[in-house]
């Protein structure tokens, strides 16, 4: 039996997996803070005491995200790009293309039949292109991000935003709330905002079927929506999208382990 | 009342522009020789868009005039729609390229850095020739500076100040103004100064502004205007940006205003040597509307 860890520390949450032979045995999911290296120790924590293990049990700990480098006890580091992949292949084996939606970045990645990248493209120098966006609206309309998708569900007239900036689009929220704009209309907007600009970027790379969603603004089910329509297509959404990611850094490690025990 | 009160000040014409930009909104009042009678700048804010009435009143209070006083009316500025009051429309790249002739004679190129936009306008002899943009994106604005201020907990009219005692810029990386505010945190909890952090802010925003200029070709008398001419240290950086002198008016915030009024007089006196008149709307100072359903 082998165990393997997976650490994905991401701009806004860090998300860590343990796997056991390639299962999902635990997972744990905390706010990343401004101490990266205390909330990798954190989760990596959690995860041993929620799968009944000691630490040295773990013998192999992959690292990805943005904060990859402050993950002490990882015996890899991995291209977030690549854990998307191989996570996203585990879930959905027939996926050949995966749209994550993170809060500081956009990235689609096409993959073939093993879980190998063949093409990525990231939006990641723009709010607006990112889950953050969504995120400043929410603030301005007080609303709680998971209460965000049904809200913008019950729309029935979507505001189309002026601007393609999420700081104007900021104020340009705060200007139709103060015209009476309906609220679950500003949320479907600026859903229809970002569907818009996700939908661009995955077709710079050509849409390969079936396509995937992974990260945590797949949990707004609206956005999921929006994108579909601007794509023409169903997407793949797993139960929980924002650790696909983690599960990828922990196959690798996994698979990483099984190579170097058929070296001895 | 307001008839009388017109006889009283007895040939003079006066003439009004109202510049309502996304921050503040500008009125400037003059007589028809040009002379200022009133400046007023008040905040334009989300509610107060429609409230463009007040601050012209606050300057017809100034100028001891009342609405029925002005001759002509020029509006300018994003807002400029939204003024039932005003007799034309006119758009601020003219009214700036205008106001900023009428106080440098031998201006070429005046760049507004606006709270809500970046102008690089191209001059010649007083007429403008050519412009580029920005308001697409609040990293090339005066926005850039407000947002991160606020991060900083450093208000927007010491930011400049602060900047100029820096002892070294710290290096923003980060395109999109949220994207630098987080980054403003990070470098803070990194121990940098915070006046190290301003001059490399300021520094991000006076290179886009530049690399927008460079576009037009840069020309003496380089005129800078807006909200952020008022800010010593984004001066400065922009004079480092543009390698070149910078000219600011006393008063950077009025220049659409000033154009707008001058704009007001030229088309009214045009129109007299003509023998006609302007149609105008009726003098009386009103909220503006949104929807329409008030307008008559």
């Amino acid at each position: 039996m082998s165990w393997s860890m997976g650490i994905d520390i991401g701009s806004a949450y860090s998300k860590g997996v343990i796997t056991r032979d390639f299962d999902l045995a635990a997972s744990h999911i905390i706010l990343s803070g401004a101490n990266y290296r205390a909330s990798a120790e954190a989760i990596r924590a959690e995860l041993i005491a929620n799968a009944g293990l000691n630490p040295s049990d773990v013998t192999h700990a992959a690292a990805t995200g943005s904060g990859a480098d402050n993950v002490p006890f990882a015996t890899r580091k991995v291209s977030d790009i690549v854990c998307t992949a191989r996570g996203t292949n585990h879930v959905f084996p027939r996926a050949r293309t995966v749209i994550d939606i993170g809060s500081q970045s956009a990235r689609v990645v096409k993959l073939d039949e093993e879980g190998t990248v063949t093409n990525f493209t990231i939006s990641e120098r723009c709010a607006a292109g990112s889950g953050r966006f969504v995120e400043v609206i929410a603030n301005v309309l007080r609303v709680n991000l998971n209460d965000f998708s049904s809200l913008a569900a019950r729309s029935k007239n979507p505001i189309t935003f002026s601007t393609g900036c999420a700081v104007f689009g900021e104020s340009e929220a705060i200007t139709r709330v103060s015209e009476d704009v309906p609220k679950e209309d500003i949320a479907a907007g600026v859903n229809k905002a970002l569907a818009g600009k996700i939908s661009s970027l995955v077709k710079k790379l050509k849409l390969e079927q079936p396509c995937a969603v992974c990260g945590g603004g797949a949990l707004n089910a609206a956005l999921i929506t929006a994108i579909e329509e601007e794509l023409h297509t169903k997407l793949l959404v797993p139960l929980q999208p924002q650790l696909v990611t983690a599960i990828g850094a922990a196959i690798i490690a996994a698979t990483s382990a099984i190579s170097e025990s058929g070296q001895h | 009342m307001k008839q009388s009160a017109s006889r009283t000040h007895g040939q003079l014409l006066y003439f009004a522009g109202i510049d309502i930009g996304s921050t503040m909104t500008k009125v400037v009042l003059t007589d028809e020789s040009g002379n200022l009678l009133a400046v007023i700048k008040g905040h334009t804010g989300p509610e107060h868009r429609r409230l463009a009435n007040e601050v012209m009143q606050q300057a017809l209070d100034r100028a001891r005039l009342s609405i029925g006083d002005i001759s002509y009316i020029v509006a300018t500025g994003y807002g400029r729609l939204n003024v039932p009051f005003a007799d034309r429309q006119i758009t601020e790249l003219s009214c700036h390229a205008r106001g900023v002739s009428s106080l440098f004679a031998n201006v070429r190129t005046a760049i507004d850095i606006g709270g809500q936009d970046a102008k690089c306008m191209k001059i010649t002899g007083g007429k403008l020739i050519d412009f580029v943009m920005n308001d697409r994106c609040a990293a090339g604005t005066g926005r850039f500076l407000e947002v991160t201020a606020a991060t900083l907990g450093i208000r927007l009219e010491d930011m400049g100040d602060i900047s100029l005692k820096a002892t070294k810029k710290v290096k923003i990386s980060s395109m999109c103004t949220i994207f630098a505010q987080q980054e403003v945190v990070a470098l803070l909890s990194q121990g940098e100064k915070p006046e190290n952090i301003l001059a490399g802010l300021h520094d991000a925003l006076a290179s886009r502004v530049a690399a927008l200029a460079r576009r037009l070709g840069l020309e003496p008398d380089v005129v800078l205007t807006g909200g952020v001419a008022k800010n010593a240290g984004m001066v400065r950086a922009m004079r480092e940006s543009l390698e070149c002198e910078i000219l600011i008016p006393g008063d950077p915030l009025i220049t659409g205003a000033l154009g707008a009024a001058i704009l007001a007089n030229e088309a009214y006196t045009k129109a007299a040597a003509a023998g006609s008149a302007l149609p105008v709307k009726p003098r009386r100072l009103q909220e503006a509307t949104f929807y329409g359903q008030e307008q008559t």
